[in-house]
């Protein structure tokens, strides 16, 4: 069977979207420790999850800074440098194993099966810098190592520049730009997708098909300018644009990275808004935050060939995402306690794939839906329990049945997806974490057996991932 | 403006407080030191020195000696309860003198308040040893050194409005010497923990 163009484009665009369920995502950064001269407990609570003095040194652009400096003035005192004399290096190192719950078949569709144990040594190795790099200018740069690939590539980046004033009545107000390469990468809080749940994945289990844009099918493959400001470290607003950035591409007539044109997939159109308001209370040891983040992404499906051009003008398939998070943090000296959770509502308007006729129906929506509760005991004994939803219109055409046998597809057209999550973390040192994890699908593609048509349970692709995380 | 103000420098007394030193404070550091307290510090312990989590010690109306001291301990590594280690070596470490002295004024100016009062009957035991101590056990009046109101004197910190955890925290530190504080090891070695609680509860309590 003959897959249209677009419809290839489009499962690829899901695929890397399914991804943000499954993918690695990081993070926590010793080399801001170093930097501040203060322990992980003044940002995570348990790393990577943020604290507000960890929001408000991010909000800050990462420039607090209690090294020693090199230095240099002006005749009029104006700073001209101040560096610090060591660089905020860091190095984050994942050794994992994961077994799935039924193996898979083994390469297109033979009748063996491949291993249920994938050891991942290392599943991802990165490389961080972290930390300053002039007053009021700061950088999280990180380079990963995946297995999945076997090559080093750029990963979460978010450079910013940020300064803070006094306003009457001394509240504060903290306001800056940043330019990263993920949407909600620059976000402060734990209960958006960049830095959300589970903050560590296996990448050898079978991920779902559906996912919304701004939950990181876009991640590193775009450049987003956005300015920001917080008022009395409680009212937060965020407001930029995204234009594709893609990594590991060339122009086939230059050989150079650019500019992209149609033998790209997916690329955006123009420049595409991102917007974040959000709202923090803090009383005693509890703090919570309400928000909503969203963006509008049209993209031009191209994956075109030189001997069948695809345009980067025209019809453009549009996905409008809007979504709300909660998260409230409870921290004592002994015990921690955390909920967050998110809703995103995409709106799709398929313009470009249902003229080419990749899919069944010029508009589709879809809703993810997820939750975490967390609890530490002395940031030492602790877990989560984490329950995610994806739901959506049925279109055969945007995930559409494979053949045989399907795994990654939909034997009926929906891309209804639900499931658990647990997970127990020991943390013998606090930048160490065992972790072990288990996930659990109650449906998958759309069914809870027999999800792909040939015989594949939802409960298959469950998996238990055992995780040693190390960051030094 | 200037502002004259005693800066603790130099020896250490019993308390760990210091040979009083007069520093000028210009208006240039009265500025810088708003500025870090209201775009730093206050992340932590709050705006105004009004801290929300307990974890963090209430600054406002804190005697400003007692706070330099405090900086210089926290900056040469000598104050090592756990938070001092985890927050405080880092936060201090790049403070200078006029610094130290332009936070301490901030602090030491902004109104202070009472905490929640929670339990008449504990807050009374907290008043009778603060006021009386318990001499059977060799604890003496706390009001002797850090005054009637616990408002505090030049290096003896103000404990009045201070968080409950915050406070007992202090006291097992002195106790076990992590805060290597002669006088309030000797102190704090007597008390039991329902000592340390409504002693706490009563200082809470208390107003300007």
């Amino acid at each position: 069977m003959r897959y249209p163009r677009a419809l290839l484009e489009i499962l690829t665009v899901l695929s890397l979207a399914a991804l943000g369920l499954g993918a690695t995502k990081a993070h926590a950064v010793p080399s801001f420790a170093r930097q501040t001269g203060m322990a992980c407990e003044a940002c995570h609570t348990v790393f990577p999850e943020l604290t507000h003095f960890g929001r408000m040194f991010k909000a800050n652009a990462f420039t607090l800074d209690n090294l020693k400096q090199v230095r240099d003035i002006d005749a009029t005192k104006q700073e001209m440098l101040s560096l610090a004399s060591l660089p905020p290096l860091s190095v984050m190192f994942q050794i994992s194993d994961t077994w799935l719950n039924s193996p898979l078949p083994d390469g297109t569709g033979g009748p063996g099966h491949s291993q249920t144990s994938t050891v991942g040594f290392p599943q991802q190795f990165s490389l961080f810098y972290a930390g300053k790099v002039a007053p009021h200018l700061g950088a999280m740069i990180q380079v990963t190592y995946a297995n999945d690939s076997g090559t080093f590539g750029i990963d979460n980046t978010d450079v910013r520049f940020a300064n803070n004033i006094v306003l009457p009545q001394e509240t504060s107000l903290i306001y800056g730009v940043t330019v990263n390469n993920n949407p909600t990468v620059s976000d402060l809080w734990n209960s958006t997708p960049a830095w959300g749940f589970p903050y560590a994945g296996s990448n050898a289990v079978v991920s779902p098909l559906a996912g919304t844009e701004i939950d990181g099918a876009l991640a590193q493959d775009v450049a987003g300018l956005a300015v920001y400001a917080m008022w009395n470290e409680s009212l937060y607003g965020e407001i930029g644009a995204y234009r594709s950035a893609k990594q590991g591409v060339t122009n086939p007539l230059t050989g150079a990275a650019g500019p992209l044109d149609g033998t790209v997939s997916n690329v955006i159109s123009g420049a595409a808004p991102y917007a974040r308001v959000a709202y923090e209370y803090q009383w005693r040891r509890h703090d919570i935050e309400i928000g909503l983040y969203g963006a509008d992404f049209k993209l031009y499906p191209g994956g075109g060939t030189a001997t069948a051009p695809a345009l980067l003008s025209g019809p453009s398939n549009e996905f409008k995402d809007l979504a709300e998070d909660v998260q409230y943090q409870y921290i004592g000296d002994q015990h921690i306690f955390s909920l967050a959770a998110t809703r995103i509502h995409e709106n799709m308007h398929l313009d470009a794939s249902f003229a080419a006729g990749a899919v069944n129906n010029p508009s589709d929506d879809l809703t993810t839906t997820r939750f975490v509760a967390t609890y530490y005991y002395k940031r030492k004994w602790g877990g989560s329990v984490s329950h995610f939803q994806t739901t959506g219109s049925t279109d055969a055409g945007l995930y559409p049945n494979g053949p045989a046998p399907g795994v990654l597809t939909s034997a009926n057209g929906s891309p209804d997806t639900r499931g658990w999550i647990l997970e127990a973390n020991y943390l013998p040192w606090l930048n160490t974490k065992l972790s072990l994890q288990y996930i659990t699908y109650n449906q998958f593609n759309g069914g809870n057996t027999n999800y792909d048509g040939f015989g594949r349970n939802a409960s298959g692709n469950g998996s238990t991932y055992l995780l040693l995380w190390l960051a030094f | 403006m200037k502002i004259q103000l005693l800066i603790s420098l130099g020896a250490t007394s019993l308390l760990g407080f210091s040979i009083a030193q007069a520093l000028e404070i210009d208006a240039t550091t009265q500025a810088a030191a708003q500025r870090v307290a209201i775009g730093t510090c206050a992340t932590c312990h709050g705006p105004h020195g009004h801290s929300y989590s307990s974890k963090f010690p209430v600054l406002a109306a804190q005697q400003p000696n007692y706070l330099v001291a405090q900086l210089q301990a926290f900056k040469s590594q000598t104050r090592g309860d756990p938070d001092a280690l985890g927050y405080m070596w880092g936060m201090a470490a790049p403070l200078d003198d006029a610094m130290m002295a332009g936070l301490a004024d901030y602090y030491s100016r902004q109104t202070p308040q009472a905490g929640p009062a929670e339990d008449p009957t504990l807050i009374a035991r907290g008043k009778d040893i603060y006021q009386n101590g318990d001499p059977a056990h060799g604890i003496p009046p706390c009001g002797a050194c850090h005054g009637p109101g616990a408002v505090g004197t030049d290096a003896y910190p103000r404990l009045a409005g201070q968080h409950v955890p915050y406070l007992i925290k202090q006291l097992r530190s002195f106790q076990n010497n992590m805060r290597n504080v002669a006088v309030m090891h000797g102190v704090a070695r007597g008390l039991e923990v329902a000592d340390m609680e409504a002693v706490a509860n009563y200082l809470q309590s208390l107003g300007p």
